[in-house]
């Protein structure tokens, strides 16, 4: 896992102090680990770990739906 | 990987969804305090943020009114795997202080393929939370080709007179 998911990663966790771990394939949108209104803060926390910055009227939510394919769309370069 | 059961859901001619949300005035207040009053353009026009700002600065309450508003009017939709999209779904101030909502670009395509002409909504608040419910207009689906952003613009109509039935005809 790279640098920037991992920190996704806790940055979610933070606010799920129910949670011990998210693994990679867990739907973040259907268990209500990112909502409406943390989606836009979600979206801005991409922009600063990834160093894009992220049109929001062109992501699709697959694209966010899961931390795995988070990293295959942000993180990618990281991985090699 | 949908992990929740799910039920067939009703419908027809003449069905109508409502929709409802509530905001917290804590998690908008910390995310003022920590991003600042742009972060919100993210969510919001330049007019909506005119309209809950007051002399002496933003007013929260009316600001997690139109947030709860732009959720609730999504709801009505009945999308799948669509984003909020937030600065498309417009919520102003009318003359008589009732919200208004005006659908706009991929919230109006939306709104079309469903067979939604326009939303109306409803927005209370007290001390710690906001809350709007939503209900759709309806009429017939459109047929809508593309997903991009500069679509036609969509309109609600007979705003005033849904949400205040009381003021019709004044």
């Amino acid at each position: 896992m790279s640098e920037g998911l991992e920190q996704v990663k806790q940055w979610i966790l933070k606010r799920h102090p129910e949670r011990t771990d998210i693994a990679p394939d867990t739907d973040l949108i259907d268990n209500r680990l990112i909502d409406s209104l943390s989606f836009v803060e979600f979206v801005f926390l991409l922009e600063q770990l990834s160093g894009r910055s992220i049109d929001m009227d062109t992501l699709e939510v697959d694209e966010i739906r899961t931390l795995a394919a988070i990293e295959e769309q942000f993180f990618k370069a990281e991985v090699h | 990987m949908s992990t929740r059961p799910v039920a067939r859901s009703p419908g027809g001619p003449g069905w109508a969804n409502l929709g409802m949300d509530i905001v917290s005035v804590t998690r908008v207040q910390r995310l003022l305090d920590e991003h600042g009053e742009h972060f919100f353009t993210r969510m919001l026009r330049s007019g909506e943020l005119e309209d809950c700002s007051t002399g002496t600065g933003l007013d929260l309450l009316g600001l997690c009114g139109r947030i709860a508003a732009k959720e609730a009017a999504f709801k009505t939709l009945r999308v799948r795997n669509q984003l909020l999209p937030w600065r498309d779904i417009v919520v102003r101030r009318a003359d008589g202080g009732w919200p208004l909502v005006e659908l706009r670009h991929r919230a109006a395509r939306m709104a079309a393929e469903v067979g939604i002409q326009g939303i109306t909504v409803s927005i209370s608040h007290d001390v710690d939370y906001a809350v709007a419910v939503a209900a759709p207009i309806v009429g017939e689906p459109v047929a809508v080709s593309g997903t991009g952003s500069n679509g036609p613009q969509h309109t609600q109509p007979n705003q005033h007179s849904e949400e205040y039935p009381h003021v019709r005809g004044s």
